[in-house]
Formats: C-alpha cells, sequence, structure tokens
C-alpha cells in the first residue's frame, strides 16, 4: 500500500446494520488519489446516479486524503460526498476540524454509508472497529447540545453532527464537526437526515504511514517556514477570512442589498475582520496542526443580540447576512451565524434565500401575510433571525425557503428567479462576478454548482497567490476584464481542485509553494510526481465529475450566469462592469476538451485514462 | 517636467501631489501615522544602495517627507521593504501593492488590520505616487 493510506473504507448499511471494510489498490489510488475524486469514481461505480437524493440508495460518503494525518499543515481535512438533494447533481463539501485526521488514525481512509435506519442512530468508528448505536435521546438536539452529550460519554471522540434543520430535510442543511468547523453547502445534512443517521463519531490511536519520513520532514519544515513568512498568514491569524470584506467593497468583490449594489464602504467596515477583532474576538482557533488559526472565537456580551463565546462568522456569512440584508450591526451576524450553527444550515444558502425574500417583499412579490406576520425589511435582523428558525422547522413560509432560493424562487413563481443568483441550483459565494470575470467562469464551471472552493481563481485572480511555475502566470490580474482569464480559471481549477482530493486547506495552498507541496505529496505517497501529473490529476478529477454531471443531464445550457450578474451595476469597484460570457466560455471549452453539448471529447476521456466514463457517455 | 526618483526633490513633488488632491484629505481622514518605503539595491537598474524613504500622514494631511537613514526609516509605524524593481511596478500599477504583500513581493512591518481598515487610503497615496513625473534610475542614462 502506498504511504498516506491505510487502503481501507468502511461500508456500512444502515437498512440492514451491517458494517464491512472494502479495500481499494494502490493503482486506482494513485490515479483518483482521494478524498472527492475518489468518492466520485466510488459513486460512478457502484451507484445508480438516477437516485433520489433523499432515499436511501443514496450514498454519503465521507473521504480523506493521503495527506490527512500526516500532521502536515492544513491537512486535517476531510470531503463529504453524495448526490445533493439541493441541485440534484454532483455534491461535495470539505470541513476542517479534527474528524478527518482521527478517522485516519482509527484506519479508513473513507467511509460510505448507504441505507436508511429504521430509527436514529449513531456510527461510532474506533480502531477500525465500527458499531450503530441508538441516538433517539440526540435527536431533536441541535449540533451544539448533541455534541456536548457525545462527548459527556467519551470526550475524546470527535463527531460529526447534525441539527433540526438535518432531521427536517432542510435542502439546505449543513453537518457539524465539533461545534465549529461545518460542511456547509449542497444540503449534504438532508442526506444524513434522511439515514435517521444523527451523528458519526470516531476515535483513532493509529498512526499514518509515510513513504519517506526524512523528505516529509524536510517538506513539513520548508511549509512551516513559508507559512510563518507570508502575510496571508498574519492576516487570516489577525482577522479570519473576514480580513476580505474593506478590501473586497473596494475592489468590488462583496456582493450588497441582494447582489444590486456595490461601494457600501462604511458598511463593510462595520463587518469587517478588524470591527471582529477589536469588538468581539476573544481568541484566533486553528483546525488540528495548522499555524494559521484563521478560525474566529467570539462572545457578544451587550445589546440585542448578546451571544456566549463560540465559533465566529467567516467572511461569507459576514457578507450574506451583512451587506447582502443591508445590516451593519456585526453582533446581528454573529448571532445568525451561531443560529446556523446550532440548526445545522449552510449561511450561504440560508442568507441568500432570505435575502431573496427581503427583496422579494419590497417588491411585494411576497406579503406579511405570506410570511405569518415578519416584516421582511431590508436590515430587519430580528426578522432573519426568526426566518433561520423557520426555515431549519420548515415552519411557514420557512417551508418554501428551506429548498434553498431556487427552489423557492420558483415555488413563488413569477419573476422570482430573477432575484436569485445562482449556477446549477447553487447559491453563490460572496464574491462577486462583475469584479472579477474569472470568479464568474468558475462558477459556471464548478461541478457542483456556484463555487468559491473548487478551484484556486479566487487565489490567482484576486492576487493572494501567483504560481508562473505552474503555468503561465501573471503578477497581477485585472478583476474587470474577461481577456486571458479562460485560462487562468482552467490551469487554476486543475490545480485548485486537488485540495479537496489531497484533503489539504485552501489557504494553506495558497500560501505554500507547489513545489513543497509537491515534495511533500511525494514524500508522503511515494507516488514520485511531476507538477504535470499533479495538473493531470486535476483534469482527470475535473472531468470525472463533469461526465458525472452529463449522466445527469448537465449540458452547455447549464453553465450560464444568471440574469443579475450580467447586469452592471452602478457604484461599486465593479461599477458598468460584467463578465463576457460568450468568450469566457468559448476559450475554456477549448482548454478543457468540451464539445458543444458541453460533454468531454472522447479523445479528452481517453487522455485522462477514463474509458469507463467514455463508454457511459457515448454509448 | 520630470525629477528623479526617490530623492528629495522627488519627496518634495509626491508630497505636493498629495495635498494638491480634493479627494485625499476626505478618503484619509482617519488616518494617523507616518509611513517608511525601504528599496532594496540593484546596482543593475542604477540602484547601487538602499534607500529610505520617510512619509508622515496624519488625518487627511501630509507633514515630514524626507529621504532618511535606516534610523528614522525603522522608526515609521508602518514599514515597508521591496526590490526597487517591485515599487517601480506598484508606481506603474502594474503590481497592486495588496497583492505584492500578499505574494510576498513586498514585506511590511506594522498593524496590518488597520492598513486593512485604511485600504483607500492606501490606494489613493499609491495612485497620486504615480501622478508625479518621474524619471526612474534605470530609464536614465
Amino acid at each position: 500500500m502506498a504511504g498516506g493510506y491505510t487502503g481501507k473504507f468502511l461500508l456500512v448499511n444502515l437498512s440492514s446494520g451491517e458494517c464491512r471494510d472494502f479495500s481499494i489498490d494502490s493503482q486506482e489510488l494513485g490515479k483518483y488519489i482521494g478524498g472527492s475524486c475518489l468518492a466520485a469514481k466510488l459513486f460512478l461505480d457502484r451507484y445508480d446516479l438516477t437516485v433520489d437524493p433523499l432515499s436511501p440508495g443514496n450514498p454519503l460518503m465521507i473521504m480523506t486524503g493521503p495527506l490527512v494525518g500526516t500532521g502536515f499543515p492544513g491537512t486535517s481535512r476531510f470531503t463529504i460526498c453524495s448526490k445533493s438533494p439541493q441541485t440534484g447533481i454532483w455534491a461535495e463539501s470539505a470541513c476542517g476540524g479534527t474528524f478527518g485526521p482521527d478517522l485516519k488514525r482509527a484506519g479508513y481512509d473513507g467511509v460510505v454509508i448507504e441505507g436508511r435506519a429504521d430509527s436514529p442512530v449513531c456510527l461510532s468508528i474506533t480502531d477500525g472497529k465500527a458499531e450503530l448505536t441508538d441516538a433517539s435521546h440526540l435527536w431533536g438536539k441541535d449540533i451544539y447540545e448533541a455534541t456536548d452529550l457525545i462527548k459527556e460519554q467519551e470526550k475524546s471522540v470527535k463527531a460529526l453532527v447534525i441539527g433540526q434543520a438535518g432531521e427536517h430535510l432542510v435542502r439546505i442543511a449543513a453537518i457539524g464537526n465539533d461545534k465549529g468547523h461545518f460542511s456547509g453547502r449542497a444540503g449534504l445534512g438532508a442526506v444524513m437526515g434522511s439515514k435517521n443517521l444523527k451523528a458519526v463519531t470516531v476515535k483513532g490511536t493509529g498512526k499514518v504511514g509515510k513513504a519517506d519520513e526524512e523528505k516529509f520532514k524536510a517538506a513539513q519544515k520548508q511549509a512551516m517556514q513559508e507559512i510563518k513568512d507570508s502575510a496571508l498568514t498574519e492576516g487570516l491569524h489577525l482577522m479570519g477570512s473576514d480580513a476580505n470584506m474593506d478590501l473586497g467593497m473596494v475592489t468590488g468583490d462583496v456582493p450588497v442589498k441582494n447582489w444590486t449594489s456595490g461601494g457600501e464602504y462604511e458598511l463593510a467596515s462595520s463587518l469587517s475582520g478588524p470591527t471582529m477583532r477589536e469588538k468581539y474576538l476573544t481568541k484566533a482557533h486553528a483546525c488540528v496542526n495548522c499555524p494559521v488559526a484563521c478560525k474566529r472565537v467570539v462572545k457578544v456580551d451587550d445589546g440585542k443580540y448578546t451571544s456566549e463565546e463560540g465559533p465566529g462568522p467567516e467572511y461569507e456569512t459576514c457578507a450574506v447576512f451583512g451587506t447582502m440584508m443591508m445590516n451593519p450591526d456585526l453582533t446581528a451576524v454573529i448571532k445568525a451565524n451561531e443560529l446556523c450553527n446550532r440548526y445545522g444550515m449552510d449561511t450561504i444558502s440560508c442568507g441568500s434565500a432570505i435575502a431573496m425574500a427581503m427583496e422579494l417583499y419590497e417588491k411585494g412579490t411576497i406579503s406579511r401575510d405570506d410570511l405569518k406576520g415578519i416584516e421582511l425589511t431590508w436590515g430587519n435582523m430580528d426578522a432573519v433571525l426568526a426566518l433561520v428558525k423557520a426555515i431549519a422547522y420548515r415552519e411557514g413560509f420557512g417551508d418554501i425557503l428551506a429548498e434553498g432560493a431556487v427552489r423557492a424562487a420558483r415555488k413563488i413563481g413569477g419573476d422570482a428567479i430573477d432575484a436569485v443568483v445562482h449556477v446549477k441550483g447553487l447559491e453563490a459565494p460572496m464574491h462577486d462576478p462583475r469584479g472579477f470575470h474569472g470568479m464568474g467562469l468558475a462558477y459556471m464551471m464548478s461541478n457542483r454548482g456556484a463555487c468559491h472552493l473548487q478551484h484556486f481563481a479566487m487565489a490567482t485572480e484576486q492576487g493572494m497567490a501567483s504560481w508562473p511555475q505552474l503555468f503561465d502566470m501573471k503578477d497581477d490580474y485585472q478583476g474587470i476584464t474577461s481577456e486571458g482569464k479562460a485560462a487562468l480559471v482552467y490551469n487554476s481549477e486543475n490545480y485548485g481542485i486537488l485540495a479537496n482530493s489531497l484533503s489539504i486547506c485552501h489557504y494553506v495552498a495558497y500560501i505554500v509553494r507547489p513545489e513543497t507541496l509537491l515534495e511533500v505529496f511525494n514524500a508522503v505517497t511515494g507516488f514520485g510526481f511531476t507538477f504535470a501529473d499533479l495538473m493531470k490529476s486535476g483534469m482527470r478529477d475535473w472531468t470525472l465529475k463533469r461526465g458525472f454531471n452529463n449522466l445527469l443531464g448537465i449540458t452547455k445550457k447549464d453553465d450560464v450566469l444568471p440574469k443579475r450578474i450580467m447586469t452592471a451595476l452602478e457604484e461599486g469597484g465593479a461599477a458598468g462592469s460584467v463578465p463576457d460570457m460568450e468568450l469566457l466560455l468559448r476559450e475554456y471549452y477549448a482548454f478543457r476538451g468540451l464539445d458543444e453539448r458541453g460533454f468531454p471529447k472522447e479523445e479528452k476521456l481517453v487522455e485522462l485514462g477514463l474509458d469507463e466514463l467514455k463508454a457511459r457517455l457515448y454509448q | 517636467m520630470a525629477v528623479k526618483a526617490m530623492t528629495q526633490e522627488w519627496m518634495d513633488a509626491y508630497k505636493a501631489a498629495i495635498q494638491a488632491d480634493p479627494e485625499y484629505k476626505t478618503i484619509a481622514k482617519d488616518w494617523e501615522g507616518s509611513v517608511s518605503l525601504v528599496v532594496n539595491p540593484d546596482p543593475s537598474k542604477n540602484v547601487p544602495e538602499v534607500i529610505y524613504l520617510f512619509m508622515d500622514y496624519w488625518h487627511g494631511d501630509v507633514g515630514e517627507f524626507v529621504v532618511c537613514d535606516k534610523a528614522k526609516a525603522d522608526s515609521a509605524k508602518f514599514v515597508m521593504t521591496g526590490d526597487y524593481a517591485r515599487w517601480k511596478q506598484v508606481a506603474f500599477k502594474e503590481l497592486d501593492a495588496t497583492k505584492a504583500l500578499l505574494q510576498g513581493k513586498l514585506k511590511m512591518k506594522g498593524d496590518l488590520p488597520y492598513v486593512v481598515r485604511n485600504i483607500k487610503t492606501v490606494n489613493k497615496v499609491i495612485d497620486l505616487l504615480g501622478k508625479v513625473d518621474t524619471l526612474w534610475p534605470d530609464d536614465a542614462n
């Protein structure tokens, strides 16, 4: 077995209660690396793609990569994969924290969960042994409460838990890891809820093997130095991901008033990383083995929205519950974040659905009666917090928003869909493609729908990183141009998509040089990859998931930015600018080897060794 | 008429450009503190020795703008260091200063959250740097 892998996976059938191991050989691991890429391969090989995402037949896969558990910085990650109940296509959502390394130390590269339990259960994995136990006493509890109860029984276990949103099959439900870390996107908490699986716990005491311990240590030392020397490290440590708020408002990155405005500098300042640091931060928190410590721990003692000390909001949450809703009150954002964490909901999707509803309320499309008396005016955070709970419990109008913004807009009807910024059914994260045209292309082509984490386009286009050693890349790209962006996105995607197969944090991968990352990958696995091999793995990863989606009906017609993004803003850093979709797609399709339908061409599939996928796409 | 970059005459011209800008006073109203730029030598570009530049900014006004020694430069609230070629790229707006910092092409000592909070001020003074009619060392014969 190659280093970095246990070679063993756990297969759990909740319908029968059977837990058994299966293995994947080194050759397959070398080809698909691990994480979400290997999960896509497993899904394609073993499951019916047409399965209803909330039915027992939809597998939920918890995957690690070869670097997880080695102690290399940023490799606490794991990725949860399935077919999305929100979008109906490929879903993956990565998470930091503590669970991934312990799963590896417990002897598993991944866990595949099928079926549906008759009553709420908890899957417990301890050093190569798995068992299902009754979780009825946890059902109905929020993520914080349930996690505390689990840890009362066994303090050292790491826990994945769903909240009330997952239990109620809210299509934007998240999965929490030890309260402070979340697999948020694409509704995977609902998949877990549909299986009556309240929690997965893990405890591992084993060690992850490496092909070359000395080379690993040298690469680790090098990475630590690069992290120490980086201004990005300093910024993330001091301000968290919300360091982007002030900068992003200037560059046109931050969406305002449900993507209809820009240039709100005072609003951004009230919600920014420096403000959070000055007023509410109690400490910075790190995922295991991470020297960056970008996570926020916050406490609000005074005012209307007090919060006990706990996990603080990321930039995305500050934007979606802040600028998107014209809310300048950071304490209300912190409270909304806490509620989403507790109920187990993705903050981007939840906030986007509410911001859409605010706009429709202003237009009169939905009324106060529709909202059961809630006055959903811009910035009314009492109303927002009430709606967050209503969504989690599927109560009143919350039941409609619990479907996610796209399905909700379709239920509401009329031109409601024009108030939603999404691609392939997933609400866009808080980065405006009118300010950064490459991000627009990346949204269009990301395999889970609009996403900033299936690639490193944000890092390269916004200038957080520059890797001319990987491809012909400039130090500085202008955001508001589409020229040259297809090449940028294509290459940043081939490299960046590996984050979720290697299972490494995006921020750490932005900071650590590609040479160091390649060195550690080879030191751990012994695969002897070159840069070209790594980039080819990224191409294979993207193409495999694209083929998955093609088999579910995704074509070129779905590679499109919504009307709102193709409408220029009048104010702010992105004023007057919209991406040139036609240019971006034409160039990108040529790089990616896609045909007119948006399918990978046969020769591309052969080049990448995806012959089985070719047979299915071209049968 | 163009003035030689990184000389006292050039610092005076830069200071005058900032003082003459109608927007600067408003944008920089919250900024407090001095900034030093340290230009690493590059003999191949006619910059044989390290150059230290000290600039004092205070609530929309400007104070001392001088070519100085290391001790004076180190006394500034913010000290930014980089190779000559990088500074020239910044002046020509070929490289955004924030991106240069993040990519490690410029280094900064000082309160980073303060800079982030006042990013519009930073961008403004860089804009104005580009407006000074400059003769760069590697462009001079």
